[in-house]
């Protein structure tokens, strides 16, 4: 049997292996209406949040894009790990204050949330369309990422085009027979097997291509010291100098709190408590991101010449070289997993977000919710998938406009939720304001800016309008509800701390 | 959000390690040491936000 059929058939058995766990979900569940499919029925406990949670953080863009940036520019990659831990904080607040408000609402997704606080169906719409337009190029990620994973592990056999289409047709089947319970528990199975693949690789690397921990780590300070600081490789050209670190830090924690994935997870939480714990535990989880880029900088000295997205494949260039073919796969699969969950919860967030608050607008297709939803993804799917083979770019790239884009969102919805004079005019003025520069800015190749994060100047402006409309622009039309129905303040809701305890 | 729940400066502490102290850091090897124990600490500030919290819903 051939390198490539074993690493392949290891890699097609765990592929089974994940339906079958999604399936198995299913069954499981309790009810089968909208809330049950896109978060769980609100019944997920502490394990299941924690490895979903900490699944949407380790994407495929972890294991690729991470060890391909480490190759290329070292240091400013920790992005990555910064936020990720400064964003957890945030979401020791922002988590149970969103569930709290949604669970007291009946409330599915962030943009029905909009919806609510403004009292007005269409905002929820124009929340789901503006998000789905900045989701895509995530999904677009995660099915570059699996396609690169299935096309290596193959030895080439298969083709990335082909591969690019197994990693979406793979994907929307799973989700939208197991909705978010299914992600749940492939997560379990995927966190096992990052794990001990990372684990294993950042012991094996250095032991096998340079003798050592204290040789590899010597070899990297004196020959490759550029990588180990600010700006990195790049040097000052770059543009990744402390000014954009520290930007993109402060904003990409910020918009991970609002990202429509986090707060699926948010929702699909049985108790504001299990969130405040998980809070504490899941940056713990942050430490593994530092393997991948430690490997990509050891794939410097390994093999060495590699050049713009091919940079990406620097991690498994070195499993490739130097394991054998069933470990390829193993490692393969856990790479796979890294695209499947993510895109799973992205596919079925936006399927979520069009079923309750776009697709519902027209009363006759209220009864068909769920269905409708699940078509939607299947759709979003193949706008990603033909996004993938008409306009590739590099994977942190398509992170990068991901989270600018989003974060346009945060005054209208996070500081709407808790400042009541937040009027829909100012907020809607704020965000029109924020994605035209956001998107002129990285269209035009003026991202960073000044060494800034364009992303961050756009919020900047936008929260500066949004607040100076409310207070001096047109009044909101009047809104006789108490603030405990408008506002999401944990004494409103469960979401107080010690709520749940008798 | 802080003045009504003092107990949330913990959660400062990330910004501070990740964010404000990176000009005094970014020397070799001492900045990738630097971001993996400000990533070590994080779940420790996190922590005893929620002690805190926990302990003031408990007198409050």
């Amino acid at each position: 049997m051939s390198p490539a059929a074993v690493a392949v058939s290891v890699f097609a058995a765990f592929m089974v292996l994940t339906v079958v766990l999604g399936l198995l979900a299913v069954r499981r569940q309790q009810g089968g209406g909208l809330a049950a499919w896109s978060v769980g029925g609100r019944s997920l406990g502490p394990v299941f949040i924690w490895v979903l949670m900490a699944g949407e953080g380790y994407t495929s863009f972890s294991y690729l894009g991470a060890a391909g940036w480490g190759y290329n520019y070292g240091a400013p990659v920790l992005y990555v790990v910064a936020y990720m831990s400064c964003g957890y904080a945030v979401g020791y607040v922002v988590g149970p204050m969103l569930w709290g408000y949604a669970r007291k609402h009946g409330l599915v997704a962030l943009s029905d949330t909009a919806a609510h606080r403004y009292r007005r169906p269409w905002v929820g719409a124009a929340v789901a369309v503006l998000a789905t337009v900045f989701l895509l190029p995530y999904i677009q990620l995660q099915i570059t990422g699996m396609g690169i994973v299935v096309s290596t592990i193959s030895y080439g056999t298969i083709g990335q085009n082909l591969a690019y289409f197994l990693a979406f047709a793979v994907t929307t089947g799973f989700v939208v027979v197991s909705g978010l319970r299914g992600s749940a528990w492939v997560s379990v199975l995927k966190d096992a097997l990052v794990v001990l693949t990372l684990a294993f690789l950042f012991v094996y690397v250095p032991l096998h291509y340079f003798g050592g921990f204290g040789d590899f780590f010597g070899r990297l300070v004196d020959e490759k010291g550029a990588w180990l600081k600010l700006p990195g490789n790049g040097g000052a050209e770059s543009g990744y100098g402390i000014g954009w670190f520290a930007s993109t830090t402060v904003l990409n924690s910020l918009t991970v709190v609002i990202f429509p994935t986090t707060v699926a997870g948010y929702l699909g939480a049985r108790d504001a408590d299990t969130l405040r714990r998980n809070a504490v535990w899941l940056p713990a989880y942050n430490v593994l991101l530092f393997i991948p880029m430690v490997l990509g900088t050891a794939a410097l000295f390994v093999v060495p010449g590699l050049v713009g997205a091919e940079s990406n494949l620097a991690l498994f260039k070195l499993v490739t070289d130097s394991l054998p073919a069933w470990a390829v796969g193993l490692v393969g699969v856990a790479a796979a997993l890294s695209s499947i969950v993510p895109m799973a919860v992205f596919m079925l967030v936006i399927g979520t977000m069009w079923g309750r608050s776009v697709l519902s607008l027209a009363p006759r297709l209220r009864s068909r919710e769920k269905g409708l939803s699940q078509l939607v993804v299947v759709v979003a799917g193949v706008l990603a998938l033909l996004m993938t083979y008409t306009v590739p770019n590099t994977l942190v790239r398509l992170s990068l406009i991901s989270y600018e884009g989003m974060a346009q969102l945060l005054p209208l919805v996070l500081l709407g939720l808790v400042w009541r004079r937040m009027t829909l005019v100012g907020g809607a003025c704020g965000l029109a304001v924020g994605v035209a520069l956001v998107c002129g800015l990285v269209f035009t190749g003026h991202d960073p800016l000044w060494g800034v994060n364009a992303g961050l100047l756009a919020l900047v402006v936008n929260l500066a309008v949004s607040v100076l409309v409310s207070l001096y622009g047109p009044p909101e039309r009047a809104d006789e509800r108490a603030d405990e129905d408008v506002l999401a303040l944990e004494e409103f809701t469960e979401a107080a701390v010690g709520a749940g305890r008798g | 959000m802080i003045r009504r729940r003092p107990q949330l400066v913990w959660l400062l502490l990330p910004y501070v390690l990740f964010v404000a102290a990176l000009p005094f850091v970014n020397r070799v090897p001492l900045l990738v040491l630097w971001l993996l124990g400000a990533t070590l600490v994080t779940p420790v500030a996190v922590g005893l936000a929620r002690r805190a919290d926990l302990k003031r819903g408990e007198r409050g």
